[in-house]
């Protein structure tokens, strides 16, 4: 290092130490052409170079970005972000959570940090700032009770949530320094690479003020992603929404109080977002546009699920689970059911 | 896991900082596809002069590796030692990557004085892994290029790591667009970077090839001392500094034993084809697999019914075995140069899940599934499960598409070597 930093001086024409560069590239990856751009421009102040990268990459930033804008987007990764799960021990838990997808060029960048974190923080700024949907509850006067109809997962608008400051996944405390979309740019410029945030979809319900300890069902979310450089994230993801089901209240709230109920309850939630990831997952039951009956979650054999009820048809063996576990009595209507899911996979035509 | 997460408390502890952005940027996003030309041309004949060696370029989609690949050709052409192959031939069609089956790697063969190459370029890390795996294209060294306007990038990294996973221990590194550079010390700072990147991952950082030149400038002919100069450079690096693979006929002894007779009044005989190495009369062997390893002694070679006094790598050929009955060989087992392998029931392999479009598997599997496992002639059951220490094995899935290490457990022991497909 010495020796380089000697051989600096002996030159005259407009030097930048390469020391210095490799210190800044040592801080961010930046190019060696911008690194040194940027110490020549701030006085060889390493700290000052970092403040004037952060300026350029909006202006110059934006321009590779948009060279880069035109080219195929085709690997990348799913990213998922449950912030509250539902159902918890108060027997009656908001719902918020989101999966993106985002895209790049070469499965090199997929598997790289830069780009999981990125694509983790864009999907926990989704699951963050979406607004609940319209609650709709049946209408109906006859009944004195309406059942509100269950959250669905919604698609986001990307370019609302291009505009969102970007919350990072890893420190959520931390406030943000630029939109969702700086975030994209300033990673394009890092790897080179064109990166695209192609679809968002978010499943948001707020708790109930108080706990209702009278409920006869509560709500869960199921989530896995397969195949990933970091957890949460890979190429295939999916999400779930559940409903919980038993025919007098005062059975939910006792289950969700066991601790042993919610060990079991949190293996059969990972065992089905699992096995909608594993399994070319189309519906919840038989549709007449599926190809094969193993495209409806129902009819498959729940293979992830360990214990005795493996391998049984989904259906089934949800059945015996709640039967088992004291959800529902035998015969009685009721129990665990998926409501909804989402599966994504990295490049599939969207549907 | 049940947790008592409350939105409410995550978006108040979130929302200051929502609140204190100040710019938000206007959406710019242009769609399109890329359109590629495609031409494949066959060698005609194959001269086996020149020891031969399979190559691959590494890098960022702009570094310029189809351009170094065309520069190679072309310098190498006006020497005799290869057809000039444009960037057009050499990108491939979008469509073969859309029907999914082909395997994802661009073909292009040239020579130097010493070696013939074969050069491999895949877009993509899974490409890679599916090559080497499948056996399709072994990458025996690499090129990897490094462009001197950017130095090495966040995904260099995983470069190199794919580099390692292939099983590449040598590389020679190629700087390009240094033509883009006016201060020599930059490019003395990407040559140190380069070479503490490599040291990191376990290659040799202080003795690899770190060649600097333009292969634009090689391709258009002009700047012979960046351009065409460098290009003959880096091939006499990569024949100087990547190592061969030994040849078959220079390792060991080994056949796989595809059956075996009995031929009254002279013994038991072995058949198979011989994967490498020679075997000539009197030849020590040893019988290795289902639980056995039988010393003995090759006493008579034929072939097609005559007889012969040496059979090599690639031959088909029945071993006449000395004091050995039929009941004691059976196939699947190898006959080999004694103490060259050994016979192993438990292996770590590199497996790569064929998906449905290519042949496999439409559905996921688990810890301790069984599949039929095919050895060289042998067809035995074995047992996946995870790598000792791995979090949440009794969970984790393996999916159509997926490249994973696991543990096989065969049912009987096999010989098996480090490397063996």
């Amino acid at each position: 290092m010495s020796t380089m930093m000697m051989r600096f001086y002996s030159s005259a024409a407009p030097k930048v130490p390469v020391a210095l560069i490799a210190e800044l590239r040592k801080r961010t990856p930046v190019s060696l052409n911008k690194a040194r751009e940027a110490l020549l421009a701030s006085n060889n102040s390493v700290e000052s170079a970092l403040s004037w990268l952060q300026k350029d990459n909006q202006t110059s930033g934006a321009q590779k970005a948009l060279k880069l804008s035109s080219r195929q987007t085709s690997e990348g990764l799913v990213a998922l972000s449950v912030l509250s799960h539902g159902a918890g021990l108060n027997a009656a838990g908001g719902l918020r959570a989101a999966l993106v997808e985002l895209n790049c060029e070469t499965d090199f960048v997929a598997r790289n940090d830069i780009f999981a974190s990125l694509a983790l923080s864009i999907a926990h700024t989704a699951a963050f700032i979406s607004e609940p949907t319209p609650i709709s509850t049946t209408t109906s006067l006859s009944t004195p009770n309406p059942t509100p109809t269950p959250p669905k997962f919604t698609k986001l608008d990307l370019t609302h949530l291009q505009e969102a400051p970007l919350l990072s996944h890893s420190s959520p405390g931390l406030s943000p320094n630029g939109t969702v979309q700086d975030a994209i740019r300033d990673a394009i410029v890092k790897v080179g690479e064109n990166i695209s945030l192609r679809r968002a979809s978010s499943i948001i319900e707020d708790a109930p003020l108080s706990p209702v300890p009278s409920a006869t069902s509560a709500l869960r979310l199921a989530a896995y992603a397969h195949g990933g450089p970091a957890a949460s994230c890979g190429r295939v993801a999916s999400l779930a929404l559940l409903a919980l089901r038993t025919s007098t209240p005062s059975t939910l709230a006792k289950l969700i109080r066991t601790a042993a109920f919610r060990d079991n309850l949190t293996t059969l939630e990972n065992s089905l977002a699992r096995q909608i990831c594993g399994f070319d997952t189309l519906s919840i039951r038989p549709q007449p546009t599926n190809e094969s009956p193993e495209q409806a979650l129902y009819e498959q054999p729940f293979i992830m699920l360990q214990g005795k009820f493996n391998g049984q048809p989904v259906s089934d063996a949800l059945n015996k689970w709640s039967e088992e576990e004291g959800l529902v009595q035998e015969g009685e209507q009721g129990g665990i059911e998926v409501l909804d899911f989402v599966r994504w996979k990295v490049g599939e035509p969207d549907v | 896991m049940l947790q008592l997460a409350s939105c409410r408390a995550v978006s108040r502890s979130l929302f200051s900082g929502r609140s204190s952005l100040l710019s938000a940027y206007a959406r710019q996003r242009v769609g399109g596809a890329l359109n590629e030309i495609t031409k494949r041309g066959y060698a005609e004949v194959f001269s086996r002069k020149k020891p031969h060696m399979n190559i691959g370029t590494i890098g960022h989609v702009d570094h310029g590796k189809t351009t170094l690949t065309a520069a190679i050709t072309k310098v190498l052409s006006s020497r005799g030692g290869a057809k000039f192959t444009d960037y057009s031939q050499i990108d491939k069609a979008p469509e073969e990557k859309a029907r999914g089956i082909t395997i994802n790697s661009s073909h292009v063969e040239y020579e130097t004085d010493n070696r013939h190459y074969g050069h491999i370029d895949c877009p993509g890390h899974a490409d890679y892994i599916k090559n080497m795996i499948t056996g399709a294209a072994q990458m025996d060294g690499a090129i990897i290029v490094v462009s001197a306007t950017d130095g090495q990038m966040p995904q260099t990294r995983e470069h190199l790591l794919l580099a390692r996973q292939v099983g590449i221990s040598r590389l020679v590194v190629f700087i390009n667009k240094v033509d883009m550079i006016s201060d020599p010390e930059m490019l003395e700072l990407v040559d140190m970077e380069m070479r503490d990147l490599l040291s990191t991952y376990n290659f040799d950082g202080e003795n690899t090839p770190i060649i600097m030149g333009s292969a634009l400038a090689a391709l258009e002919g002009r700047d012979d001392k960046i351009g065409a100069e460098k290009i003959v450079e880096l091939t006499e690096a990569c024949d100087t500094w990547l190592q061969l693979p030994p040849r078959d006929l220079e390792k060991p002894f080994l056949m796989p034993i595809e059956g075996g007779l009995s031929i009254s009044g002279r013994g038991t005989v072995a058949t198979g084809r011989v994967e490498r190495g020679v075997a000539t009369k009197g030849t020590d062997v040893e019988i290795i697999g289902y639980g056995s390893t039988l010393k003995t002694t090759v006493t008579g070679i034929e072939m097609f019914h005559k007889e012969l006094d040496r059979a090599e790598a690639g031959d088909s050929m029945g071993a006449l075995l000395r004091g050995i009955k039929r009941e004691q060989i059976r196939r699947g087992q190898v006959l080999a140069a004694p103490g060259s392998i050994k016979a192993a029931k438990k292996f770590l392999a590199q497996l790569y899940v064929l998906t449905k479009d290519e042949g496999g598997r439409a559905t996921p599997f688990v810890s301790n599934y069984r599949p039929q496992c095919f050895i060289r002639t042998a067809d035995i059951t074995v047992a996946l499960t995870f790598p000792e220490g791995t979090p949440d094995a009794d969970s984790k899935m393996v999916m159509p598409g997926d490249n994973v290490e696991m543990v096989c457990s065969l049912v009987f022991d096999i010989a098996l070597e480090v490397g063996s497909r």
